[in-house]
């Protein structure tokens, strides 16, 4: 009847412009101003860190493509920013082989032993922080004092913040609290720029990248858990530490300090391997932020917040199966 | 994308040299033709029919002469008997319909005419509520034929009588808008349909669903004086006009799923084209020879269209400047839950309600990336299933698991998709899925 052919297909004929790349490339953009707060303090150190992640990471995806004879998923950039995210939490200034192990890590043994994307249980960028902490604690543990740029040449060893504070409560005293949320202190490349990171953050909530639900609950489980850290640590009581006030100050700083932000907003939302349901992911976030303040005062000083959201992601199928339920079912003999 | 102008009338366009009349223009039974190549027939004169209850009778469109019965495409793509008529361009009305009898003569006779006899003349003219899969009018205004065996032990009353009537003014898919050009119709004809509407059913409660934010005052004055209530409903939230979902938010009723439907709950819903297609019926003693119409996409002069019933899809399309490249898309319905046909020569039937043009580079394609679990599609599900988990276990041929996630409780509203990063046919799984339950019950 007419020469013209027509495309035949199941609806919906139009698709939403969010595909996987853009996705990714969104989430790299809520990154940059971290990024950028990291090399402004951080400076050439942090940078070469970081590069080297990406291009380890890329290399990796590439090479194992190439071994298991599959397209490589380069192109959708998803390598690109777990490199990103593992070179943002290593300490600037590390060993050369660090951030390279770390980004083969991420690659080898986060996703591709599990399938590639969508497949791992665990986030990659995480599973391979664990194996680098394990494997090398000093390395890990060496932080630079922040400088900014061209302050000087040399790069001074500091401990973070919180190693200070787990030995000794008085350095709360010392610290002003502001820098805290400014980034101006030891640190990881991107995880000292809390305001940088909750901007990223909250963009990536108003973009609906990630479920809001995730960082407010673990914005919740911090500031809950963390007054009553507050309100049971005798030393804070002995400092003269007295007023709601004053405690509420101490948590508010405990929320900037470390890697709390990244986790909330970055790490732990990492799609594959958080919950899918309101709830679940309402209470994956409670739980880092729980994790991240026991961790923190009752256990090592370092990263509570990645052991929080390690331990949730293990969580998460069981997280999965709290449902809201479903409109129109009706229960049985109700 | 040009949208047609909303409130502008529908612009007749003339009747085609040839109409193609499909048996079955309904979901149900396929009707009998009751014509021979090479009868006469007049306007209005029932060329199908069927003693099955769950048919409606079609008419002939135009007058002329049957040249044919054959086997063509209808909009859901599967092949129906269809009664070719070529037209002779006269229009002439048979002869008991040229100067009908029983067509009503106010709004106040409705209420002086019985129900059963109401409901005759709608099945007589072959309504069909107008939307695609749309069942005859008469069967969804009669009362279910035995007790619904769904709804033992849920609590709900098996026999409830309709008490409520939503005549729906807001359109299912949006560029796709024949409800938004009859919003000025606030006449007659719309307060007899409802009127009959309202008392077929023996709905007491009359709610008129408004689009917000588009100029309906005509239809709200209407309502105020014969004391319907209005409600307005948003249309940025998709898929707000869904039947079930609307029952919900306007009655409160949660209709049982995934076999009920809202007279379960005491509710009917109708659209505003079906409210308007009855009071003609009634006010003119005819059958409805049109069918308002509206074309979008990409075309050069979308609009919303009167068409005879019976019109190849692509005369309408040339009328409105077109059809598609090669390669594109030609949709029937909106572009969210439309079915795309193969063939331009489909006919327009009474479940149209509008067509949706694509260009071939404008054509989505979508990808084979597994899932990655981002919780997009669990977040815009509009019946809060799990789209991720259904669409995996669909995909690895794991039906009856997926209908114990109550797979078959999902609407095909095709949000999952349309936000799903992966670009993962979700649709397509479901779909499938559902086929394959179903499939797998029958067995049983
Ligand atoms: S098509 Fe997708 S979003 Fe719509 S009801 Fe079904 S599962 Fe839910
Ligand atoms: S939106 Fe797509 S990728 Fe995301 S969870 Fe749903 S199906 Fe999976």
């Amino acid at each position: 009847m007419n020469q013209n052919l027509l495309t035949v297909s199941t609806s919906p004929h139009i698709l939403g412009c969010t595909t996987l790349r853009s996705m990714y490339l969104e989430m790299m953009i809520a990154l940059a101003p971290a990024l950028i707060t990291g090399l402004y303090f951080f400076g050439a150190p942090g940078l070469i860190t970081v590069c080297l992640a990406v291009a380890s990471a890329m290399v990796t995806e590439y090479v194992i493509s190439l071994i298991l004879k599959k397209p490589s998923t380069l192109g959708n950039l998803h390598v690109v920013l777990m490199g990103l995210l593992m070179g943002l939490i290593l300490p600037p200034g590390a060993p050369w082989w660090l951030p390279v192990v770390g980004g083969f890590l991420t690659v080898a043994l986060g996703m591709s032993i599990f399938g590639g994307n969508g497949a791992y249980p665990f986030n990659p960028v995480l599973v391979a922080w664990a194996a680098l902490a394990i494997s090398w604690p000093e390395a890990m543990g060496a932080y630079l004092e922040p400088m900014a740029l061209g302050s000087g040449d040399d790069w001074m060893e500091a401990e973070t913040f919180l190693m200070q504070l787990k030995g000794d409560i008085g350095t709360l005293e010392m610290f002003e609290l502001g820098n805290v949320w400014l980034g101006k202190m030891a640190g990881g490349v991107g995880t000292t720029g809390t305001w940088a990171l909750l901007a990223g953050g909250i963009y990536l909530v108003i973009r609906r990248l990630i479920p809001w639900q995730l960082p407010l609950g673990a914005l919740i489980g911090a500031l809950g858990m963390g007054l009553v850290a507050v309100y049971t640590d005798e030393r804070i009581a002995e400092m003269g530490y007295e007023e709601f006030g004053a405690y509420l100050n101490v948590v508010w700083f405990h929320l900037g300090a470390g890697v709390f932000m990244i986790a909330a907003f970055f790490l732990g939302p990492e799609p594959v391997s958080s919950p899918v349901t309101p709830w679940g992911t309402f209470l994956f976030g409670l739980g880092v932020g729980l994790m991240t303040i026991i961790v923190r005062f009752w256990g090592s000083p370092i990263d509570g917040a990645f052991y929080g959201v390690l331990l949730m992601n293990a969580a998460t199928p069981l997280l999965d199966r709290i449902r809201p339920r479903v409109i129109g079912k009706v229960v049985s003999g109700a | 994308m040009p949208r047609p102008p909303a409130a502008a009338p529908p612009q007749p366009l003339p009747a085609p040299a040839k109409v193609y009349l499909p048996m079955r223009q309904h979901q149900g039974a396929v009707a009998q033709p009751k014509v021979e190549p090479g009868d006469k027939v007049t306007m209005g004169q029932v060329i199908g029919a069927s003693d099955d209850f769950e048919a409606a009778n079609v008419q002939a469109t135009v007058s002329g002469t049957v040249e044919a019965i054959i086997e063509m495409p209808d909009p859901s793509g599967g092949m129906v008997p269809t009664v070719v008529i070529a037209n002779d361009g006269a229009d002439a009305w048979s002869e008991e319909l040229a100067s009908p009898e029983n067509a009503l003569a106010s709004l106040e006779e409705v209420g002086l005419t019985r129900p059963s006899r109401l409901l005759k003349r709608v099945r007589e003219a072959g309504l069909v509520r107008s939307q695609v899969q749309g069942r005859p009018l008469h069967v969804d205004l009669s009362p279910p034929m035995a007790p619904q065996s769904y709804l033992y032990m849920t609590g709900i009353p098996v026999v409830r009588p309709i008490d409520t009537l939503i005549v729906k003014a807001v359109d299912p898919d949006p560029p796709v808008c024949p409800n938004a050009s009859l919003l000025g119709e606030a006449g007659d004809t719309l307060a007899v349909g409802v009127a009959a509407l309202a008392r077929i059913s023996g709905a007491k409660r009359v709610i008129l669903a408004l689009p917000s934010g588009v100029d309906a005052s005509a239809l709200s004055a209407l309502a105020k004086q014969r004391e319907w209530e209005t409600a307005s409903v948003s249309q940025t939230k998709y898929p707000f006009a869904n039947d079930h979902l609307m029952v919900l938010s306007l009655t409160g009723r949660e209709v049982p799923t995934p076999y009920g439907e809202p007279r379960d709950v005491g509710v009917t819903v109708q659209p505003l084209s079906t409210a308007l297609d009855v009071g003609s019926v009634l006010l003119s003693g005819r059958p409805v020879m049109e069918r308002v119409f509206s074309v979008a996409g990409e075309v050069k002069n979308p609009g919303v269209f009167k068409v005879r019933l019976g019109t190849p899809i692509g005369e309408v399309l040339q009328a409105a400047g077109g059809g598609p490249s090669q390669a594109g898309k030609v949709v029937v319905g909106g572009p969210m839950m439309g079915l795309a046909i193969y063939d331009l020569g489909t006919p327009v039937t009474r479940e149209t309600q509008g067509v949706f043009v694509q260009s071939g580079p404008k054509v989505r394609h979508y990808a084979d990336h597994p899932c990655i679990h981002c919780g997009r599609c669990v977040a815009v599900c509009p019946v809060n299933l799990i789209p991720s988990e259904l669409g995996k276990l669909c995909e690895f041929r794991m039906y009856e698991e997926a209908a114990e996630q109550n797979l078959m409780n999902c609407i095909e509203c095709g949000c999952c998709a349309y936000v799903c990063p992966a670009q993962r046919p979700m649709v397509h799984f479901l779909r499938h899925g559902k086929t394959e339950v179903m499939a797998g019950r029958m067995e049983q």
